[in-house]
């Protein structure tokens, strides 16, 4: 534990250093790509682990950037409240709606979910616009920072404390649980646990992060709309980076994150939109089913590889 | 009044069309097929692809929509999902992935842009002083005669009874000499018609749109929790009630607010009576 | 009220699966301290008991008493905490997980804050784990790497750490060697002494006979024979059951 530990510190450090030799439009990247993450993550410690797949993350994701975004433009409520609040309101809501499906089954939690994603893009479009700003949605939201350098410190401060507080809650028997759920729910039962307790724990956690994403990532674009949020794009990036990145590990959705931003960015200038989608799919299709455990799993063969390298070196050496 | 139960008849009829080749799939092979609404989408673009850019005549256009939703499906079937068999999460993941994939391949050919279609039978008829599109009523009319058709086969058929079978006990079948892969096999083609068929009536009554994989597959998600797994007269009458219950929101409240009932719907059976009405078992 | 001082009773127990009776009016007593068996031909009945006991299944009618308590509207992990646990036919383990991990999530009390918290005694599962005859180096095994045997002693292992009363074993020596029933046996023999009490369900009468303090067959969905078990397999209703009449050898469904 602790030598992994030291990893996050190392990484973290390397990543703080960065805007001293990159430029203002990288640093935008690396601002997107560490939002990515938060919503990765939060999708991973729920769907990762438990499998229960949640199709339902932008959802929450736009509840949150919507109260905060309503709050701060239309009542002035200052951010130090309209944030919390706007968490609150993702978990609570969150909560209400997807628990009845949450209890029973995976595939009716996924089914439900996506239900309600769709749905609310299309409410957002029509209910009450000159509160919700319709289609369009509502900008000149107040910042936290501004800048691009106070912003990528303020990314990947956040990134890194949700990912730590996540990866040590995921190492804890607290994952193994879920983990257990994700194998065998019947089993668990029958090892005296009541899985549904664990499942709602897992959806609370994961439903206040994608709020503390949703409310930071909102108030660093400064505006919010229902396509931004509750679109079928949105939802599948989130799983992608999760899923390349590696389920189930938490590390992992920070790598992919970082792999398909970079992706997107390198390949913005050669392929055309709907390629590009294209393109995603078929490389999730195919990681998903040929190397499912991700990005993260190479560079733990990686590690391992170096490390029996340098064991045998210090044997024979 | 009467003008709501008129178009609430005729969207059923069809509602219940689009959700049977859902329910099939979940009931015979226990597996979560998102991918569902892509037969749909191919049903409508190739109906409009043969129909109004090749200017081939109506039957064929249905004929070609039909073959598409059962090609495509059969080659989901053996190349995702039957590798996936074990693994429920990895098959409902990998469908999803598999529909946006193709939402990017329709908006690659077509563009994004939604293009309507002209109605199966234009015009307008008039039921009991109330005036329905043609294209609607043939829609249910065609609607009840494949949901008919399907329970006879079913019911009475060889094949059709191993559908049952397998749906109800796969080992037991197994046992029984079923082979499950065949049977599997013979669902997701089906499947891939009668999708393709709602297909074509779906993007005559809306658009064609490469996003519209989604809609129709929450109505069938809807169907499948409110009626039940397992049960066609489950899919029926769920069908009708949701579609009762859209008719009902969209004439007398707003039209946007469709589906948030449907929505409320799911979550009260949920809690209620998570087997749905006519469900032999929870999911 | 049930039966002062028996564990575990089944009273009337009726279920059925639309047209097909699987058990009918079935009573049972189990002893603190007995070890049971519990035969019969294939259908007739003895899983959708242990179903029933532990509540994956909810009878039609009838009622269950554990300790003298009826235990009817308890879900699965509470009777397990009341001290019933089951093994399966098929092994169920955690399948991505290891052997000392699999008897650590049966370790687990069923409190979110009391498992995030937990700080296992590292030693509790290796105990648990060795208390069952794994050795230390198969601890860190997964279950691909298991043989059958030792598939079914992961599942015990995993029981144990929940501290059953009630061990219910079904088929546990379907598909294991001569040499790895004998160990399971003797396994069990010293559970048995430790005042462990067990529902036996097995087709293997011989390695049944020596563990049982006594049997009940069930035909049908309902018990045909009961004693001992030199007794019950003397028993002609028994071999009828078994061998099935010269005249009647099809399924016979009631109603």
């Amino acid at each position: 534990m602790k030598r992994s530990l030291i990893w996050w510190v190392i990484c973290g450090a390397v990543l703080a250093s960065l805007p001293i030799f990159t430029s203002t439009g990288t640093l935008r990247i690396f601002i997107f790509a560490n939002f990515l993450a938060i919503f990765a993550m939060s999708w991973d410690i729920l769907s990762g682990y438990t499998g229960y797949i949640s199709f339902g993350h932008p959802f929450l994701i736009g509840i949150a950037g919507y109260t905060t975004a309503i709050l701060t433009r239309h009542l002035g409520t200052p951010l130090y409240i309209s944030m919390p609040f706007a968490i609150l309101l993702t978990m609570v809501a969150g909560t209400l709606f997807f628990f009845p499906a949450l209890r029973i089954r995976g595939t009716y939690f996924a089914l439900v979910t996506l239900a309600f994603m769709e749905v609310t893009y299309h409410l957002l479009k029509i209910v009450k616009p000159a509160v919700t700003g319709g289609t369009r949605g509502l900008t000149g939201l107040p910042f936290v920072v501004t800048g691009a350098v106070p912003n990528y410190y303020l990314s990947l401060f956040v990134m890194l404390t949700v990912g730590i507080g996540l990866w040590v809650l995921a190492k804890s028997s607290i994952g193994t649980v879920l983990s257990a759920i994700r194998m065998d729910e019947g089993a668990v039962k029958s090892a005296g646990l009541n899985p549904t307790k664990f499942k709602l724990f897992a959806f609370t956690v994961s439903a206040m992060v994608a709020g503390i994403g949703g409310s930071f990532y909102t108030h660093y674009l400064g505006s919010i709309s229902p396509r931004a949020m509750f679109d079928i794009t949105f939802l599948f990036t989130i799983l992608v980076a999760a899923l390349v990145g590696g389920e189930h590990t938490i590390v992992g959705p920070i790598l992919g994150a970082y792999f398909l931003t970079f992706l997107l960015e390198y390949l913005r200038p050669y392929i055309p939109g709907a390629w590009r989608f294209l393109l995603y799919s078929v490389i999730a299709l195919v990681v998903y089913n040929f190397a499912p455990k991700g990005i993260y799993s190479i560079f733990q063969g990686l590690f391992d590889w170096v490390g029996r390298r340098m064991r045998r070196g210090e044997q024979y050496g | 009044m009467s003008g709501i139960i008129i178009q609430s008849i005729v969207i059923s009829g069809f509602y219940a069309l689009i959700a049977i080749g859902f329910t099939m799939i979940f009931s015979v092979g226990r597996v979560l097929n998102l991918a569902y609404g892509v037969y749909i989408m191919l049903g409508g673009y190739v109906y409009y692809t043969v129909v109004q850019l090749a200017h081939l005549p109506k039957t064929v256009g249905f004929l070609c929509a039909i073959l598409s939703g059962v090609i495509f499906a059969v080659i989901t079937y053996v190349g995702l999902v039957r590798r996936l068999q074990n693994n429920p999460i990895a098959v409902e993941i990998s469908t999803l992935i598999l529909a946006v994939a193709m939402q990017a391949v329709m908006i690659l050919i077509f563009t994004p842009a939604p293009r309507s279609i002209w109605p199966l039978i234009p015009g307008v008829a008039h039921l009991f002083g109330v005036s329905v599109l043609k294209n609607l009523l043939v829609a249910m009319i065609i609607s009840w005669v494949v949901l008919v058709s399907l329970l006879i086969f079913v019911r009475k058929t060889r094949v059709g009874r191993a559908i049952r079978a397998v749906s109800m006990d796969r080992k037991g079948a197994l046992v029984s000499g079923i082979d499950p892969n065949r049977i599997n096999l013979v669902t997701w083609g089906l499947s891939g018609a009668l999708g393709s068929i709602a297909g074509v009536f779906f993007a005559t009554y809306t658009q064609l749109d490469p996003a519209m994989w989604v809609g129709p597959l929450i109505t069938a998600v809807a169907v499948v929790i409110v009626g039940g797994i397992g049960s066609i007269m489950g899919s029926l009458v769920a069908a009708h009630i949701i579609g009762f219950l859209e008719t009902i929101t969209t004439t007398l409240i707003t039209p946007q607010l469709r589906g948030v009932f449907t929505l409320l719907l799911i979550i009260i059976i949920l809690v209620i009576l998570p087997k749905g009405l006519f469900g032999r078992e929870e999911i | 009220m049930s039966n002062m001082g028996s564990l575990l009773e089944l009273r009337n127990l009726t279920k059925t699966f639309g047209r097909l009776v699987a058990l009918s009016d079935l009573s049972l007593t189990v002893q603190r301290g007995e070890t049971l068996g519990l035969i019969g031909p294939n259908g007739s009945g003895k899983t959708t008991t242990f179903n029933l006991i532990m509540r994956e299944l909810k009878q039609d009618e009838g009622e269950i008493f554990f300790e003298g308590k009826e235990i009817t509207k308890y879900p699965i992990q509470e009777r397990v905490k009341m001290g019933i646990a089951r093994t399966y036919q098929i092994p169920r383990p955690f399948a991505e997980m290891t052997v000392a991990e699999n008897i650590r999530v049966g370790i687990m009390p069923d409190k979110i804050i009391s498992v995030m918290t937990m700080n296992i005694r590292d030693g509790l599962e290796r105990e648990i784990g060795k208390s069952v005859g794994f050795k230390q180096h198969e601890l860190s095994m997964y279950p691909s790497e298991l043989s059958m045997g030792s598939l079914r002693r992961l599942e015990l292992g995993r029981n144990m750490a929940t501290n059953p009363k009630l061990l219910l074993l079904d088929e546990v020596f379907a598909g294991l060697t001569v040499g790895e029933i004998a160990e399971l046996s003797e396994l069990l023999k010293e559970k048995k002494k430790e005042g462990l009490t067990f529902i036996i369900v097995s087709h293997d009468l011989r390695s049944l006979g020596p563990l049982v303090d006594r049997v009940i067959v069930v035909s049908f969905g309902e018990v045909v024979a009961e004693g001992s078990f030199e007794e019950v397999i003397a028993d002609e209703k028994v071999k009828e059951a078994y061998l099935g009449k010269e005249e009647d050898s099809h399924l016979e469904l009631h109603k």
